[in-house]
């Protein structure tokens, strides 16, 4: 996140050196950085933001949608999915991703993960536990910023999954190959640093998966600018508890589930908003 | 004596009225020894979908994984449940893969396809199908399963019966075959429920 303050875009001066050397992914600037992984990110910055919470019975996923239009035929006639969506996707029963970029790079990742997961069960008969996933996600992504003169992947991803080993868990990986675990994060957008602090502000290790849903459209809702928010520009998705101890259960929120956590954010929002101007009355008063 | 003979079995499938039943023994033998009567040779792929395996049992237990795989991806990319017939096409196709060096086994598959529309369907060892709609055998007692089923079967049984059928005509036929038997069980394929019952059969 904190690349972004430096990059090219916004400093002028810092582009004219970095022209001579953003031409090869694999080679060095002076000042030892990789233009092209920067410019990825920067890619992914014009993208729909992703935020993911963490809680103690599940994650959260919640994302913007950008491709926004009545004439999308997103529910296949009518026939929701917990398998994909515009900006969620589902890796392996106990695993699923929201992508912040290139959807077509995006498409190649997750088939990739899908694949080396199932790989997992069938060597292992167990499923991948989630950080070893991630690994071998990141460790193909840091191929393209060394090797062979191919671009960078244009995409983030944020990860949520579950493992008998370390519970539920939330990871972000970026187009360097680089990925870390969080409680709560924010990518994409234009706005993911000021998400990241509204998160800071609000998150709380004991949240539940229904305060976590609350407090995603809180904070997309500030990061997006717009209290008009709809299910047609929010898509929301959990990874929680499956019927056996052993097992999670990815699912994303139809447009109705979707409406009923809008409707009861904006009535928190509103009441909130109440007695804030009832204590500025009462202040005024005095 | 053939690698197909080494661990011995008896898999039938039939076709009733708007249901499929599928039934195999439990023996786990080594030649003449038996080693384990809880052995499964008919595995879920899905609610309308199951497949049983005769042959070398390894094998079998080998491509019960590798099937899980590929319907794991495919459920993950088309976003539905295999169909039955389609699932049949498959493990011809990954049967076929190793016509050189063969998986020995012989797969039974039964399962409920469009509109609930009964299937069954059977494969040598190298994914020669064969569909019908009436019954299909595989394993050591294949032969006496042929006879029982010839004698016994008739179309269009309702679930209970079905199950009667395929209970009596299993039994009959591994009884008279010393490396299957040890027990059976047998699944019976609806479109809203399964039924799976164990049978209490001769122990020896």
């Amino acid at each position: 996140e904190n690349l972004n303050e430096t990059s090219s875009s916004k400093n002028p001066q810092l582009a004219m050196s970095g022209r001579r050397y953003d031409g090869r992914t694999t080679t060095f600037s002076p000042e030892g950085r990789l233009y092209q992984v920067e410019y990825a990110m920067e890619c992914i910055s014009h993208a729909g933001a992703c935020t993911g919470i963490l809680t103690k019975d599940g994650v959260v996923l919640a994302a913007e949608k950008k491709v926004q239009s009545k004439l999308l035929d997103q529910e296949h006639n009518g026939a929701p999915s917990d398998v994909s969506s515009e900006k969620m996707f589902k890796i392996d029963d106990h695993i699923a991703v929201s992508v912040a970029g290139l959807t077509s790079d995006a498409n190649i990742l997750i088939n990739h993960a899908r694949i080396v997961a199932q790989q997992h069960t069938f060597t292992f008969q167990e499923p991948m536990p989630v950080e070893q996933l991630i690994q071998t996600m990141c460790d193909l992504k840091q191929v393209y910023t060394q090797y062979g003169g191919q671009r960078p992947f244009g995409v983030s991803f944020l990860y949520a999954g579950w493992d008998p080993h370390c519970g539920f868990q939330l990871y972000h990986s970026d187009p360097s190959g680089n990925y870390n675990a969080w409680k709560a994060t924010a990518i994409g957008g234009a706005n993911d640093a000021t998400t990241i602090s509204l998160l800071k502000q609000e998150y709380k290790e004991d949240l539940t998966i229904d305060d976590a849903i609350l407090l995603a459209i809180k904070v997309l809702s500030k990061s997006l600018d717009t209290t008009t928010l709809t299910p047609e520009k929010l898509e929301f998705s959990v990874l929680k508890p499956g019927q056996q101890a052993t097992e999670a259960k990815f699912h994303i929120l139809t447009p109705k589930e979707v409406t009923e956590y809008l409707d009861r954010a904006k009535a928190i929002r509103e009441k909130e908003e109440a007695q804030k101007k009832k204590e500025e009355e009462e202040k005024g008063k005095k | 004596m053939s690698i197909l003979e080494y661990n011995g079995s008896g898999v039938v499938a039939m076709c009733g009225k708007n249901c499929v039943a599928i039934a195999s023994d439990m023996r786990y033998g080594v030649q003449q020894t038996t080693v384990a009567t809880d052995m499964h040779k008919v595995y879920k792929m899905h609610d309308k979908v199951y497949i049983g395996m005769a042959g070398l049992a390894t094998d079998m237990q080998t491509l019960v994984q590798r099937f899980r795989f590929r319907l794991k991806m495919y459920e993950l990319r088309e976003e539905r449940k295999i169909k039955p017939n389609v699932f049949a096409n498959l493990v011809s196709s990954m049967l076929y893969q190793k016509r050189f060096g063969p998986y020995f086994v012989e797969p039974v598959i039964a399962g409920l396809g469009d509109k609930n529309k009964p299937f069954i369907c059977a494969m040598d060892l190298i994914g020669a199908p064969v569909y019908t709609d009436n019954f299909l055998v595989s394993g050591t007692s294949s032969e006496e399963l042929y006879g029982v089923c010839e004698a016994m079967y008739r179309p269009n049984l309702e679930p209970d019966d079905l199950f009667e059928t395929v209970s009596q005509c299993l039994q009959a036929a591994v009884d008279r075959d010393c490396l299957a038997g040890w027990g059976a069980e047998v699944y019976v394929i609806c479109p809203d429920r399964v039924i799976h019952k164990t049978l209490k059969s001769r122990q020896d």
